[in-house]
């Protein structure tokens, strides 16, 4: 229940800038995650709003008020660690008592309180337990309980399933995204792996060397990203080089250009720093690149035609490798002509592309 | 295991003989490893049930409890004596080890290292050599302090003389111990002090129980420095026991003193593996 801001916060160790000018505003309620490869700085940054970590400079605020001097311990934040972080000397119970015991609450609402998160996470009568007598899912589990019981105004998570396997991963994000959507608590999520970004975030903050390099929703970071970081971070996208000739703006107030790139052209959404003549990159997500014809030469606007290098049946989809006059593209086909693509001998395919996004280079 | 049927093998399907040789010579293997580590129990033992079994013989012939009359009576002011001073030196240990332990591992204190091995000099110091030394550092301190001949100088001598026995087991402990745990503490609303005896201190708990029965063991039996520092009043069981060979000879009386010693340290080892051992060395991460 509180509104996080982030202002030109900066972390660094000696010469190494762990994190550099990072503003944010997050409103109450909303769920953002940070997303990035390693290293790139995400859990210093958990870590300074949860005050394990002193900023070097910039503010931090909760509810208009900086933080910055409060120790952890007086934020009434949670945090969820990538190692639950239990006390092994502790039941279950007594873990999830542990932040109410230190507020001195009453015993009896402290026992109420442990038996509503039990409830909570479905695992009533586990009190007694030691944690190192339950799986590694219900570990995580008891460690956003006792991280819920405090009744924290932010919810921190820096990779918390990281260390789980990849079906409870699966389940355990969307009860997290369900706990924090009926605590109506403001989150921020640290992960460096994409689709649970995409699955549970309002917004999502992609971070590159300590750097914000996009901040948006999970479409605008998929579908028009800013950088070519993000580009080729999230997804794995092709990237054609090419020369913007022309722009035209749409109706709709979007901008799309006409972009030479060897022997085609592609059409893309352009952000208004782009301008006629500029070196760009044109980036196509496999699956926005469609087979519209097989060993045809259709040649129309639009249409690119290369010959397949190598064929992967991955199930719901089919990978292609196809080489169109020098330009390699990955292609992911699904639906059911995905399946005429399997047959054996030489092949020629012409292709669309569609949600084409340009980078200046 | 009830409603266990025994499975059968498919057809054809052999079951080779062990590489260790038939169940009978594996028999004859187990009982001479457990012979073997008796063999050497026993010979540990040896002394101690000898004085033992000498305090018990009476003068007039036959056996009796005689010479535990006088453990009962003099000795006993003694044995006490060495209780409170082992009792005070861990907690003396404890004072200085916690939060050294905590300077040495969490910050970066310098010359950690030259301090580390210069720790260590107290341990491999002769023990004489630690008694001369501390005599002649307490005849330049009489001025400020009367350590000599007194319970505190003795004390002090022990603390010198084992703290490292408790430092770097915790040391070790503090290590091993990862930050997070600390770090939840203090995201749930935990204060310094809180975190410390609710979570780090119960955790440190096998390296604080290893360096409390070290200078429990180390203290409680100490002999060549109390020999140098301690005046007449401060008579500890293990001086008496030495005083008692010279006075009164090898008498039931002296063996009865030395077994009760003995006794009194092999009780507190075992009180201890049940009651601190198996919390501490159970339900922790290092199980
Ligand atoms: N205590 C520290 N001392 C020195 N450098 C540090 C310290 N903590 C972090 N760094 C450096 O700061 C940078 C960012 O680290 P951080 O842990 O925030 O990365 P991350 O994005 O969480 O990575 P990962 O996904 O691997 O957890 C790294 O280059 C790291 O080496
Ligand atoms: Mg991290």
């Amino acid at each position: 229940m509180s509104r996080v801001q982030l202002i030109s916060v900066a972390k660094r160790y000696g010469d190494t800038v762990a994190v550099r000018d990072f503003t944010a505003d997050i409103a109450d309620g909303e769920f953002v995650t940070l997303l990035g490869p390693s290293g790139c700085g995400k859990t210093t940054t958990l870590r300074m709003v949860a005050g394990l970590v002193d900023p070097s400079s910039g503010y931090i605020l909760f509810d208009d008020q900086v933080m910055n001097r409060v120790p952890t311990n007086k934020r009434n934040i949670g945090l969820a660690f990538q190692s639950h972080a239990l006390f092994p000397h502790m039941s279950v119970a007594k873990n999830i008592a542990f932040g109410l015991t230190m507020k001195r609450r009453p015993k009896a609402e402290i026992r109420n309180k442990v038996e509503e998160m039990l409830d909570l996470i479905e695992m009533t009568g586990y009190g007694d337990r030691m944690p190192a007598q339950l799986s590694g899912g219900q570990q995580q589990r008891v460690a956003l309980a006792r991280m819920l019981a405090t009744d924290p105004r932010v919810l921190l998570f820096d990779e918390p399933l990281s260390a789980l396997d990849r079906n409870l991963r699966d389940t355990l994000k969307y009860s997290i995204l369900e706990l924090q959507r009926r605590t109506k608590k403001t989150a921020i999520y640290v992960t460096h792996d994409q689709s649970e970004a995409f699955a549970i975030s309002d917004r999502i903050f992609v971070m590159n060397q300590g750097r914000v390099e996009q901040a948006g929703s999970q479409l605008d970071i998929y579908l028009r990203p800013a950088t070519e970081f993000v580009a080729n971070f999230v997804g794995d996208n092709n990237a054609i080089s090419g020369v913007i000739e022309s722009i035209a703006s749409l109706p709709d107030g979007q901008r799309t250009a006409r972009v030479k790139a060897g022997t085609f052209e592609l059409q893309g959404y352009a952000p208004d720093t782009l301008d006629v003549g500029d070196e760009v990159l044109a980036f196509v997500r496999p699956e926005n690149i469609e087979v519209v014809g097989q060993n045809t030469q259709q040649q129309a606007d639009g249409l690119v035609s290369g010959m397949v290098e190598q064929i992967v049946f991955e199930g719901p989809t089919v990978r292609l490798n196809v080489d169109c006059d020098g330009v390699l593209l990955n292609v992911s086909a699904s639906g059911v002509e995905r399946l005429t693509l399997l047959d054996k001998g030489e092949k020629r395919v012409t292709l669309r592309f569609r949600d084409v996004s340009l980078v200046k280079q | 295991m009830s409603g266990s049927r025994p499975i059968d093998l498919p057809a054809g399907v052999t079951i080779p003989e062990g590489a260790g040789g038939s169940s009978s010579w594996k028999t004859v293997r187990t009982v001479l490893q457990h012979a073997y580590i008796w063999i050497w129990l026993v010979i540990f033992v040896i002394p101690f049930l000898a004085t033992l079994v000498y305090s018990f013989e009476s003068p007039k012939g036959g056996y009796s409890l005689e010479a535990y009359d006088f453990v009962k009576g003099a000795f006993l002011e003694n044995l006490v004596y060495s209780l409170e001073l082992t009792l005070m030196a861990i907690i003396g240990n404890l004072l200085i080890s916690i939060p050294a332990a905590y300077a040495i591992v969490r910050h970066n204190v310098p010359g950690k290292r030259l301090i580390l091995s210069t720790l260590n000099v107290s341990l491999y110091a002769p023990a004489a050599v630690m008694g001369l030394s501390l005599l002649i550092t307490y005849a330049y301190l009489l001025d400020f302090m009367p350590l000599t001949h007194s319970t505190w100088g003795l004390l002090a001598a022990y603390v010198v003389g084992t703290f490292p026995l408790m430092l770097l087991p915790i040391i070790v402990a503090l290590r091993d111990m990862p930050m997070v745990y600390q770090e939840a503490a203090h995201t749930l609303g935990a204060s310094r002090a809180q975190s410390l005896f609710r979570i780090e201190l119960p955790l440190l708990g096998p390296g604080i129980g290893a360096g409390i029965l070290m200078t429990f063991v180390i203290v409680f039996n100490e002999f060549l420095v109390t020999l140098f520092i301690a005046g007449p009043e401060n008579q500890t069981a293990a001086l008496r026991v030495y005083g008692l060979t010279r006075t009164a000879g090898f008498s039931q009386s002296t063996a009865a003193a030395a077994a009760t010693m003995q006794l009194v340290s092999f009780v507190v080892v075992l009180v201890f593996f049940k009651l601190v051992g198996s919390r501490y060395l159970k339900g922790t991460y290092f199980a």
